[in-house]
């Protein structure tokens, strides 16, 4: 073919060793620069990170879903080539090595193998010593010829090792295909299902835009469902699932967990994640001022708002269950579950907005009541949450009214500030809630009205919100998949495990025998080698001989005898 | 013939011949009749975990596996000797006979562990697997030592007891763990599980794996100057895990959801056998540049002839990476098989994924020079040296640097 003469030397430079390691190379620097720079962030994040101008020129090498970019899929795409080309260069040279078995060889080339030794035996015939020894390697494959009045044994172990190089080199190949047959055809987004909702549209990142599409199915969420540890780590989240397509139940009440995934006409559906799904929150709002208390009813990702004074509160999430470690610095831990607990962010306008949590059980600590208790957090992030006794029990009717009571007796003595007029208006007030009758814990209740009173009019809100029902919804987030390259992956993938294990662990060793006629008898001279574990093959060679050695030796013993 | 005879009543012999392959294949029918027990078994294999393989009928299962395999092993040997002298069967069973060796400690250790009431999930201190993971601890710094004086000393007791303590590292840190897999159950049959679950644990493990894949090229390359420089990496590895226990990292914590996976046990074990040899190669690598600089320097002879030949020493850094390259393959492999099952993808350009691709591709690049281009000697020493230190990226530095899907290790 004249066309192959301007085509060759490409084709040859791509088949190069050079430029494989080349690729190899760039591709695993390639592949750190996506480690180092987070990817798939927010457009926001990445802006206020790097500045207009690096986002731009990184946006442009696409680096932000660099994985994803047409470049990295180029420099997959020419390894593929390499890769293709490398293998129909080889393969048939390959094949061709493995069925050639030359058995002649040269004294020339044999005086140059390491590992050879030879005989010289009187009283034994050629015939007989290439039958000895012929037995003698009765496990390597055999095959002799004779020339020139010399019988040579050609020996072979391992002949597969070839099949390592190209089981290895095809099974990347089909990696790939099957890798971008994934990439190409199928899809891998996220939906979040609230209880007893329905959703057929999965989101996912595509670069840092979030697209969508829309499932041929739509799946419910029957239950969802956490179990902790005690400590209040997960232990098991399992969400419920149905499917239904065109109205119709097609799966009912399937379980997921995490890995243990739902397959459904060629999608997997996984449990990813968990979250508020817009659980029912009633709020109690206390106004210090009027000793008034009205409740209002609200959502989880919703917003309420104060006719009033224009104070608004954004539900940002309920938890039913908050585990924290309640032992001091060096002590044994401790874990206590604190109760249900809102989170809102209140905003205002002469307000510093901050983040709240507002629990539903006053806090107890060693069987004491130390009231309710709020953290709020400055900067509005989960790590900076601090929290701030109330010093009231909510909870109680009794220790609001103690405490408006003990509000309106100390207005009544403003010129008073001693500790004297203290009591006095704090047994005007307990009178007042109590009549005669004292309850037995009044000096618990004592110390939480006198905390309120240094800490509630501290607080900058014209009201102190308290959660005081709740009726929780949860979402189960759920990844949706599809990959019709996986299989063609998994095979690639026993393809080049086998393939490994042949390159490795199956060297392929040669040998040759060869007989020569002497005077009185024969001499023998066995020469070997292999191509790959030359420390291991040291050891596989003495005993060779040593075997070789038994053999012949009874035949000359007895010929001497005789 | 008269060297055969006498290693017929060796240590080795043992290993070979009918006695060998016989006990070969009872370990087979020992594991196959665990295998068949945890997938056929009464009630079936769950939450107890560990605690069901510890079960009177667990053991009829597995003793029926192993007197069965027992039996066609030898009848298989007699009736065709050759069949004695496989490979899989020498090569193996020495192995096998120390995992079981390690049970068995395991077992004598469980006896010293202290009564019920003086630990508990919030206090953990009192547990026994604390104690012997000191003695590793102690054990691999002493060996590290021990090679290196017998650098100097090649003739002095100090090699042997480099290589006793080696040994006794190994079976401390192997034993520990699967103290530690027990004492999980103790505390709560809820949290207990495999201890691969934490970068504490995989420390252990790696530590073991990697004196273990060492001990193996010694011993069957008599190449004990090597350990002068493996020996120091896993000091220095004891070091990180001394200092990961005083930050709290070391108590036994239950698992994550996605943790929760028989994937787990098989994945994490595999990769760090990639990762230890990885560890062997740079040794070896590093043995070979400091002898070639000796030689440049022109060092005594005395000194020379404790180590390896070059070539031998480069044929070790190869042998090293034969072994690791293959096990890390089929580690990131079986990752991509968990992470299909729980992650909602095979391959997610998470950082540890990423770097694990990095490494492959690092060990693979050395394979092709070394056997293609035919490189050899001091720049493929320094590969494996600059391999490492991307391997060790890989397993701390992703878990340092980085966030990602692989948090579970986080410092």
């Amino acid at each position: 073919m004249k066309t192959q003469s301007w085509f060759k030397p490409y084709f040859d430079r791509l088949s190069s060793m050079s430029l494989a390691i080349a690729l190899l190379t760039v591709l695993a620097l390639a592949s750190a620069i996506g480690t180092v720079l987070l990817q798939n962030q927010m457009q926001t994040d990445y802006l206020t990170q790097f500045g207009p101008l690096w986002y731009n020129v990184f946006v442009s090498l696409g680096l932000f879903d660099m994985y994803h970019a047409p470049w990295f899929f180029g420099l997959l795409s020419f390894l593929m080539v390499s890769l293709t080309v490398c293998l129909w260069r080889n393969v048939p040279v390959f094949l061709k090595e493995m069925r050639s078995r030359k058995v002649v060889i040269a004294d020339k080339s044999l005086k140059g193998f390491h590992h050879l030794k030879r005989w010289k035996l009187d009283g034994i015939d050629v015939t007989e010593a290439k039958a000895t020894v012929s037995q003698a390697l009765f496990d390597w494959s055999q095959k002799s010829e004779e020339e020139d009045g010399r019988v040579y044994i050609r020996g072979d172990k391992g002949r597969a090792h070839k099949w390592g190089y190209i089981l290895v080199h095809s099974a990347i190949l089909v990696i790939l295909v099957g890798g971008w047959i994934g990439a190409q055809y199928g899809f891998r987004g996220t939906m979040s299902v609230a209880e007893n909702g329905t959703d057929n549209t999965i989101r996912f990142l595509k670069g840092t835009k979030t697209e969508q599409l829309k499932m041929p199915f739509e799946i419910r969420c029957d239950d969802f469902f956490i179990d902790f540890y005690p400590t209040g780590m997960p232990k098991e989240f399992r969400s419920t699932l149905s499917i239904l397509e065109n109205g119709e139940v097609v799966v009912d009440h399937k379980d997921i967990i995490v890995n243990e995934p739902l397959y459904y006409k060629g999608v997997r559906i996984y449990q990813a994640s968990f979250g508020d799904g817009g659980s029912a929150v009633t709020l109690k709002l206390f106004d210090p001022v009027s000793g008034k208390s009205t409740s209002i009813n609200t959502e989880v990702y919703k917003t309420w708002k104060d006719p009033a004074t224009g104070v608004s509160m954004e539900i940002t999430n309920f938890r039913p269950f908050n585990i924290e470690n309640m032992s001091g610095p060096g002590e044994a831990k401790k874990f206590q579950d604190l109760g249900p607990a809102v989170e809102f962010v209140v905003r205002g306008a002469d307000l510093k907005s901050v983040k709240v949590k507002s629990f539903l059980n006053p806090f107890i600590l060693n069987g004491q009541n130390r009231g309710h208790m709020i953290m709020v957090s400055l900067s509005g992030n989960e790590s900076d949450f601090q929290a701030y006794p109330l010093g009231l029990d909510f909870s109680q009717p009794t220790d609001w009214a103690l405490y408006t009571a003990f509000g309106e007796a100390l207005s009544k003595r403003p010129d008073q500030q001693d500790k004297e007029a203290n009591f006095a208006a704090f047994r005007e007030a307990m009178s007042k809630v109590y009549g005669e009758q004292r309850p037995d814990d009044f000096q618990e209740k004592g110390m939480r009205v006198l905390q309120a009173m240094s800490n509630l009019p501290g607080l900058p809100w014209p009201y102190i919100p308290m959660l005081e029902a709740h009726d929780q919804v949860y979402y189960t987030g759920l990844e949706i998949t599809q990959d019709p390259g996986m299989n063609t992956v998994w095979v690639g993938s026993a393809l080049l495990v086998i393939g490994l294990c042949i390159m490795f662990y199956v060297p392929h060793r040669k040998l040759w025998v060869v007989f020569k006629a002497e005077e009185k008898g024969v001499e023998i001279t066995l020469g070997a080698m292999t191509n790959r574990n030359k420390l291991g093959f040291e050891h596989e060679f003495n005993q060779l001989l040593t075997r070789v050695d038994e053999a012949l030796r009874p035949s000359t013993e007895k010929r001497s005898a005789a | 013939m008269t060297v055969t005879t006498a290693s017929r009543f060796s240590l080795e012999s043992i290993n070979r011949g009918l006695p060998g392959f016989a006990r070969f294949c009872t370990y087979l029918g020992a594991i196959i009749g665990v295998s068949a027990y945890a997938m056929y078994g009464p009630d079936g294999y769950g939450e107890d975990g560990l605690l069901y393989f510890l079960t009177a009928s667990s053991f009829s299962w597995i003793g029926i596996g192993a007197l069965a395999g027992l039996a066609s092993g030898t009848a298989l040997g007699l009736a065709k000797p050759s069949i004695t002298e496989s490979k899989t069967s020498v090569n193996t069973v020495p192995f096998l006979d120390g995992a079981l060796l390690m049970m068995l400690l395991t077992a004598v250790e469980a006896l010293f562990e202290p009564a019920a009431d003086t630990f508990n999930y919030l206090d953990q201190s009192n547990l026994l697997s604390g104690s012997i993971i000191m003695t590793m601890n102690i054990t691999l710094l002493a060996s590290a030592l021990f090679y290196i004086t017998h650098l100097f000393a090649p003739a002095s007791i100090v090699g042997r007891l480099a290589t006793a303590s080696a040994w006794v590292g190994v079976y401390a840190g192997g034993s520990a763990l699967l103290l530690r897999w027990y004492e999980s159950y103790l505390l709560d049959v809820e949290i207990g599980h495999a201890p691969v679950s934490n970068l504490y644990e995989v420390f252990i493990l790696l530590f073991c794996i990697t004196t273990i894949v060492y001990l193996t090229l010694e011993s069957r390359y008599k190449a004990r100057a090597m350990g002068a420089f493996v020996m120091p990496l896993v000091s220095a590895g004891v070091f990180f895990g001394i200092w990961l226990s005083a930050q709290g990292h070391a108590e036994i914590k239950p698992l994550v959801p996605a943790l929760q996976s028989y994937w787990m046990k098989i994945h994490v074990p595999m990769n760090f056998v990639g990762y230890g040899s990885f560890a062997v190669a740079c040794g070896a690598g590093m043995a070979y540049l400091v002898r070639e600089w000796l030689e440049m320097r022109g060092a005594k002879a005395s000194l020379l002839a404790v180590f390896p030949s070059l070539d031998q020493l480069d044929q070790l850094a190869y042998k090293a990476v034969a072994i690791g390259f293959p096990a890390f393959t089929l580690a990131t492999i079986l990752g991509a098989a968990w992470a299909a099952e729980a992650w909602g993808g095979y391959w997610s350009w998470d950082p540890k994924e990423t770097w694990a691709l990095i490494v492959w591709l690092v060990y693979g690049a050395y394979l092709h020079v070394r056997v293609s281009h035919g490189w050899q000697g001091r720049s493929l020493a320094w590969w494996t040296v600059a391999g490492f230190l991307v391997t060790v990226f890989c397993f701390i530095g992703v878990n340092m640097y980085l966030s990602g899907l692989h948090s579970y290790g986080r410092l």
